[in-house]
């Protein structure tokens, strides 16, 4: 069976397509990740235009959000007053990515944009989560008692407007959540990603928030952050496909359910260290693309 | 309805003595809808005039609508390969299929080939790079056949030898394929009748392949009212996520 994707325009197999967003959805599932990350360059090898891919992803991850959101919100683990800081800058950084998008898009160069960005921050991400897994794994009873004290960072506090999150604990300018969000934003418009992989770390490490509102919040804005960007991307470049986003998501939530279950069968180091090699498995395929000489020596795009 | 189009065909052409050609579509609309995975085009032709059907050749060419294309050559920069400045094609067509009793090379003579379009080699169309009025020189026959080698890579363009069947006496059918990436637009289609190298007739037909259904509606939404059509994959994809909560909440 062959299904036309309106905005792609090109016929796809629903079935493989729901198998995609169902395997995508077990893995983040288990990993409890967002999976954008996978699922956007797993779009482009199957042969959807990257930019479809990307703007097509960002309404999938709206709908696979939703739940998590919701459960954060009834155990009330949202600091709504940073997610609101993180929102602001994530709709900035968001508006800034489509406008580099679309003078990519019309330049021809977008195809190349996205795989170099995947390369770079998968590439660093996985290797930092990797050594970071490598060492909890190795790590001697003794050195895993030793807890890491949590306090507002000084620089933080000392910049312009600094006020208190009181559902985070911390005493700190808005700014840099503000600058965060942007970046997350710019992410999310240009990747076809949530961004959590970058904005937990950055929430946990950098913001020194309390490890139970990080993953809560960071949903917050990431829910708010790709609808923006959906909106965007459909008002600006027209790339997003609405069948092809229900089918990821007929899918993914599927496959997410039971990734769940896998998942809670693994220990945090073990599951951080496959997530490592999955991200940088994802990132040499792109890397790989990027780099073999092409098949044909030209290739042929149709201009509407 | 075919013997109606046979029986149409045969009346029409019989008061002519001079050998002639003729053609009619079972069904001249081809419809892009959900399910469009390509179509199957069917046309039905008769031959007046011939004594012997099985001396005759015939070839059959489907094109339209033009289209605009990129062509870009690979560059390596750096460490990796990217898509070098757009090439646009002007005047091609975007879907150029052949149908033939034999080869072309071996029906028509190259002049009559050059004259009615019947290879691809010969479609009239420019290349210039994107945004300069400077012609690429002796480049433009590398593009071109860079092009024409792509565009049939694409499954586009293609010249098959088959597809002519001939039926009772004068009576032939000729089955095209439309491949599922074929454009939206207006078609020409043309058969010629060939006899030892001479042309002998041709008859045009007119084909439209048109968006339908929800297909279209999806389609006209997204470029017509693009916001509107942004709001409706948010609102969709909220409800999706909040029913898949629903039917999984323990």
């Amino acid at each position: 069976m062959q299904l036309y994707l309106p905005i792609a325009e090109m016929p796809i197999d629903p079935f493989l397509v729901i198998i995609m967003g169902a395997t995508v959805g077990f893995l983040s599932g288990m990993f409890g990740v967002g999976g954008g990350f996978l699922m956007t360059p797993l779009l482009i090898f199957y042969g959807i235009p990257p930019a479809v891919a990307v703007g097509t992803e960002a309404s999938q991850i709206v709908a696979s959000s939703v739940s998590g959101v919701l459960a954060h919100l009834k155990r009330k683990t949202v600091d709504f007053q940073m997610g609101g800081f993180l929102v602001a800058g994530g709709a900035a950084g968001s508006l800034v990515g489509i406008l580099i998008f679309r003078a990519l898009l019309a330049s021809g160069q977008v195809e190349t944009l996205i795989a170099v960005c995947y390369v770079f921050f998968l590439g660093a991400v996985g290797a930092l989560m990797l050594t970071e897994s490598m060492r909890a794994l190795f790590r001697t009873p003794a050195e895993k008692r030793r807890t890491h004290k949590r306090r507002s960072p000084a620089w933080m506090a000392s910049l312009p407007f600094a006020m208190r999150f009181r559902a985070s604990g911390l005493y700190i300018s808005p700014i840099p959540p503000i600058v965060l969000g942007f970046f997350i934003g710019l992410l999310a418009a240009v990747m076809g990603v949530g961004g959590g992989f970058i904005m937990v770390p950055a929430m946990l490490y950098i913001l020194n928030m309390p490890t139970n509102v990080v993953v809560g919040t960071s949903l917050f804005q990431i829910i708010f952050v790709t609808a923006i960007t959906t909106v965007l991307h459909a008002a600006a470049n027209q790339t997003v496909d609405i069948v092809l986003a229900m089918l990821l998501v007929l899918g993914g939530v599927i496959g997410a359910q039971l990734g769940v279950r896998a998942g809670v069968r693994l220990r945090g180091e073990h599951l951080r260290a496959l997530l490592a090699l999955l991200v940088l498995a994802v990132c040499a395929r792109v890397l790989i693309g990027l780099a073999v000489p092409p098949a044909s020596p030209f290739i042929v795009e149709s201009a509407s | 309805m075919r013997a109606v189009a046979f029986a149409a065909l045969l009346f029409a052409s019989a008061p002519c003595a001079a050998a002639e050609i003729e053609i009619a579509l079972t069904d001249d609309r081809v419809a892009v809808d959900t399910g469009f995975a390509g179509a199957r085009l069917t046309l039905f032709g008769a031959i007046s005039g011939i004594d012997d059907p099985a001396s005759v050749d015939i070839i059959s060419v489907i094109s339209g609508p033009g289209g605009r294309f990129h062509v870009r050559e690979m560059q390596k920069s750096n460490l990796i390969w990217t898509p070098g400045p757009r090439h646009v094609v002007d005047g091609a067509p975007g879907l150029y299929l052949t149908y033939s009793t034999r080869p072309i090379d071996d029906i028509a003579p190259l002049p009559l080939q050059a004259d009615y379009r019947l290879d691809a080699e010969y479609l009239d169309f420019h290349i210039g790079r994107e945004g300069a009025a400077t012609d690429i020189g002796e480049r433009h026959a590398l593009f071109r056949s860079a092009f024409l080698s792509e565009a049939e890579a694409l499954g586009l363009y293609h010249a098959r030898v088959g597809g002519v069947a001939f039926k009772k006496g004068s009576l032939f059918t000729i089955t095209a394929r439309l491949p599922a990436n074929t454009p939206v637009g207006a078609y020409d289609v043309a058969v010629y009748l060939f006899r030892h190298g001479e042309l002998l007739g041709s008859d045009t037909a007119e084909l439209a392949v048109n968006r339908v259904g929800m297909e279209r509606r999806i389609y006209d939404l997204a470029h017509n009212r693009p916001v509107s059509y942004g709001l409706f994959c948010v609102a969709l994809s909220l409800l999706a996520g909040w029913i898949a909560s629903l039917a999984f909440r323990k």
